[in-house]
This record gives structure tokens, sequence and C-alpha cells, in this order.
């Protein structure tokens, strides 16, 4: 198991995260390469529906992010990305979910450590479970 | 009691439609099955009478709502009228069109439970009425009582209905029900004490089941979509696939949607034909949505949807 690799999509949203992960980019700044990054205009687009697709096609953890709260370049996207991934999260751990494959933080488009510690975070978390067999039996 | 409430109900709908204040009603009728009710719209003074009270008015007639053009009354217990309410909120329909009757409820009786508790089919059952807070049932040789969470809908058991003002006409009194939270949520707890891998199992077992016919969905007031996700080819969100993992994905996904919106009246799990526990899920994202936004569906017209809605400061521990 020591040798399992996650794939991780993350949801980056235009104006801050995507940035962000660019910055970290032109940087050269180091991080794990298991992500899958999914360019979003905003983070509220991500509905929980994108989460589950992800997670049933071979995904092991889904990261959304989106602009830290009170900076969305559209005003009120992240608030409302916030109450909808909270109750995701919530919800798919009752269902039988581990909490770590649906994550969500914030990175600004100045962040380029931020995102890769995020990132590295995310990872950690997700190589201390199995891989995501939950929607393939 | 019931025929003074029916009596009641009766000729105030009569007066309604004669002065011309609401132009259908939406309401009970007697069943084509034995303790059963069947929704029926009048819109004719001469058929007021066919509306019917009684313990096994189960139907959410709110469903029926968005359907309907004009001023339109609804009989409602308090869930319903929650759900009217919600509807109200996310603009589905116009509260000024409706008009709310409300009933008196001590908790719908569900009829599977009655049978067991006595052992008897359901045909051989005379008579099942409320006496106060008991239901009296009466069978050939005898008869019995029981308290109103033994015979209870499970979504009745954590029926709040005090603090609901939107009714424009109460027939009788609505009093609180004997309703027992700790009792409901009893499943719900026993879920939650699982690992996450048990816990998948036991939906696993659930949604092998599910035949995907979508009475959950079509019974539920507040999945108003024109186009629901599952009918969407492009992207695929859900595979045509009879899998349970994508039979689960649907439910989920719907759950989330009505997050807000729902108000647990316990139709879906009712509407389902192969009985999967869906009470276990809208339970939960009920006390969910409480728990992080001290939110509860369809109590105030005036209030934001949920989704609608945020604070700056909330539900930052969950996020990385």
């Amino acid at each position: 198991m020591d040798t399992f690799e996650p794939k991780i999509v993350a949801f980056c949203c235009n104006w801050c995260s995507y940035a962000g992960a660019d910055l970290a980019g032109t940087s050269r700044m180091q991080y794990p390469p298991n992500i899958r990054i999914i360019r979003v205009m905003c983070s509220g687009r991500v509905n929980p529906s994108f989460v589950l697709k992800a997670l049933s096609v071979g995904a092991d953890g889904v990261l959304v992010l989106g602009c830290h709260p009170g900076d969305c370049h559209y005003l009120t996207g992240n608030y409302r990305t916030r109450r909808r991934m909270a109750i995701t999260k919530k919800f798919l751990e009752y269902m039988g979910v581990e909490p770590e494959r649906v994550q969500v933080s914030w990175c600004s488009a100045s962040e380029g450590s931020r995102f890769a510690e995020v990132v590295s975070a995310v990872t950690d978390d997700l190589k201390q479970l199995s891989p995501n067999r939950l929607f393939n039996d | 009691m019931t025929e003074d409430l029916e009596q009641k109900l009766r000729d105030e709908v009569r007066t309604l439609l004669e002065k011309g204040k609401i132009e259908h009603v939406i309401g009970y009728g007697e069943g084509s099955l034995k303790f059963a009710t069947t929704p029926i719209m009048i819109s004719d003074q001469a058929d007021v009478d066919r509306l019917v009270i009684n313990p096994f008015i189960h139907n959410n007639l709110s469903v029926l709502l968005p359907e309907v053009s004009g001023k339109v009354a609804v009989v409602a217990k308090v869930c319903d009228a929650r759900s009217i309410i919600s509807l109200v909120q996310n603009k589905q329909v116009a509260r000024e069109n409706v008009f709310i009757i409300g009933v008196p409820c001590n908790g719908i009786v569900d009829v599977a439970k009655v049978e067991k508790l006595t052992g008897l089919d359901r045909d051989e059952i005379d008579a099942v009425t409320w006496k106060d807070d008991r239901l009296v049932v009466t069978f050939a040789g005898g008869s019995k009582e029981f308290s109103a969470p033994e015979v209870a809908l499970d979504s009745c058991l954590d029926c709040d209905c005090s603090g609901f003002k939107e009714f424009d006409l109460v027939i009788g009194e609505i009093t609180p029900v004997a309703a027992n939270k700790e009792l409901s949520r009893v499943r719900i707890k026993e879920m939650e004490a699982m690992t996450p891998a048990q816990r998948w199992e036991f939906w696993k077992n659930e949604f092998s089941r599910c035949i995907r016919c979508y009475a959950c969905r079509q019974i539920c007031p507040v999945c108003f979509c024109e186009r629901c996700f599952v009918e969407e080819t492009e992207p695929l969100w859900v595979s045509p696939l009879p899998r349970w993992q994508d039979n689960l994905i649907f439910q989920a996904v719907r759950m989330m949607h009505v997050a807000g919106r729902c108000t647990d009246c316990g139709e879906c799990q009712r509407a389902c034909p192969v009985n999967i526990p869906l009470g276990l899920l809208t339970g939960k994202m009920e006390d969910i949505v409480d728990e992080l936004f001290d939110y509860r569906a369809g109590m105030d017209k005036d209030a934001a949807p949920l989704m609608a809605a945020y604070e700056p400061e909330e539900a930052e521990d969950l996020m990385r």
C-alpha cells in the first residue's frame, strides 16, 4: 500500500485558486503530482453531482478550491459554495464516504505556496486511506 | 371527533367557494382501498361532501400545487403546510394564490404498524379512530388502544408543529403531536455509530433494491426542477446501467439538491415500492441543516431559501 498514489480531482475557481496554482507552477514550487485540475469560473459552480461523478469514475478524492470568503470575484459565490459543500461533506460522510475524500479549501491568486501546502496535505490525507473502491464492485 | 371536523371542513370550503374566495380546493377523498385516502380536487360546491378527514390522510398535497392555476385552497397538515411555504420561499407558487386550510393530526397512522401490533390483517380490522391522543382499533371480538408514537408514520415522530403560523384557516385545534424526537432518531444514531465502511455496506444493501422508478422524486413537493439531472445525457451524471452505485448517486444528489427545502414529510419513503428507508436520509439532512445553519425548511415564508443565503462566518471548521 505504500505505493498508493491517490488521484485527486481539484475544482479550482478561475479567479483565485486557478491563478494560485499557476503561481505555484511558475514559482517552481514543489507539490505532489496527484491532482488533476478542472477549472471552473467560480467554486459556486460545483454541484454535488460533480463530486459524486468524480468519485464514481475513479477519483480517490475531490478537492474544491475557491477564493477566500469575502474575496469572491462574483462577491458571494464562495459563500454559497461553503453552504453547499458543508452539506455535501456531512451528508456523504453519513452515507459512508470517508470525510477525507471530499475537501474544500480557499486559496487566493497570490498564495502559490498555500496552494502547494493544501495539495500536499490533501494528498497525505488520502494516502492514509485505501484506493477508492466505493463505486466499482 | 373526526365527523365534526369533516363537517366543519365541508362547510368552510362551501362558503369559500360560494364567496369566490377560492376557485378550487385540493383535499382528501375516500380511497378505493381500506384505510386509505386519495387526493381530490374540487371546483364545484356540489362535490364538497366528498372531502374527508381521517387518520389516513397521508398524502402531501402540496406537490399538486404548482400544476394548478388560479386561487387554490389546500387541506394541509403542518408538514404539508411547511412544504407549501417551502414552495413559496422558492417562488414556485405565489402565497396569495394559496389558501392553506390547516387540519389537526395526531400523527398519520401507519397501517402496517397497526397490523404488526395487533397481529391482524387490515381486512380483519373494522375501524381505526382517534380518541383524544389514543388510537382505538376495533375488530371482531374486541378493541385495542395504542399511543400515537406506536402507530404513527416514522416521519411523524419528530413532528414539531409549534411555531408554525402560516395557516389561513384552521379546522379544529392544532395541538402538538405526541412526538418523540429521540425515538425518531434511534436508527440515525445507530447509523452514525457505524464506521464509514459499514454505512456504505448498509446503503449498498438498500440501494441494490432500487428500481429507479423515481416515485420518490415525483411525489416530492420540493423536487420541482423541470429537468432532472438524471435525465441529462451530456454529461451523463447517472449511468443508465442498473448499478446500485448509480441508484445511490441519484438519491444522494437528490437529497443534497432538496436540502433546506425538504421538510422530512416522509412521502418519499412512503412512495418507495421497495421500502428503502429514505427517512434515514431526509431526517439526517434535516439535522445537518439545522445543526450547521440553524435552519428549518418551510417555517417562514419571508426567509431566504437556504442555498440562496449565507452568513459571513459559518461552517469554516469543515473547510481545510
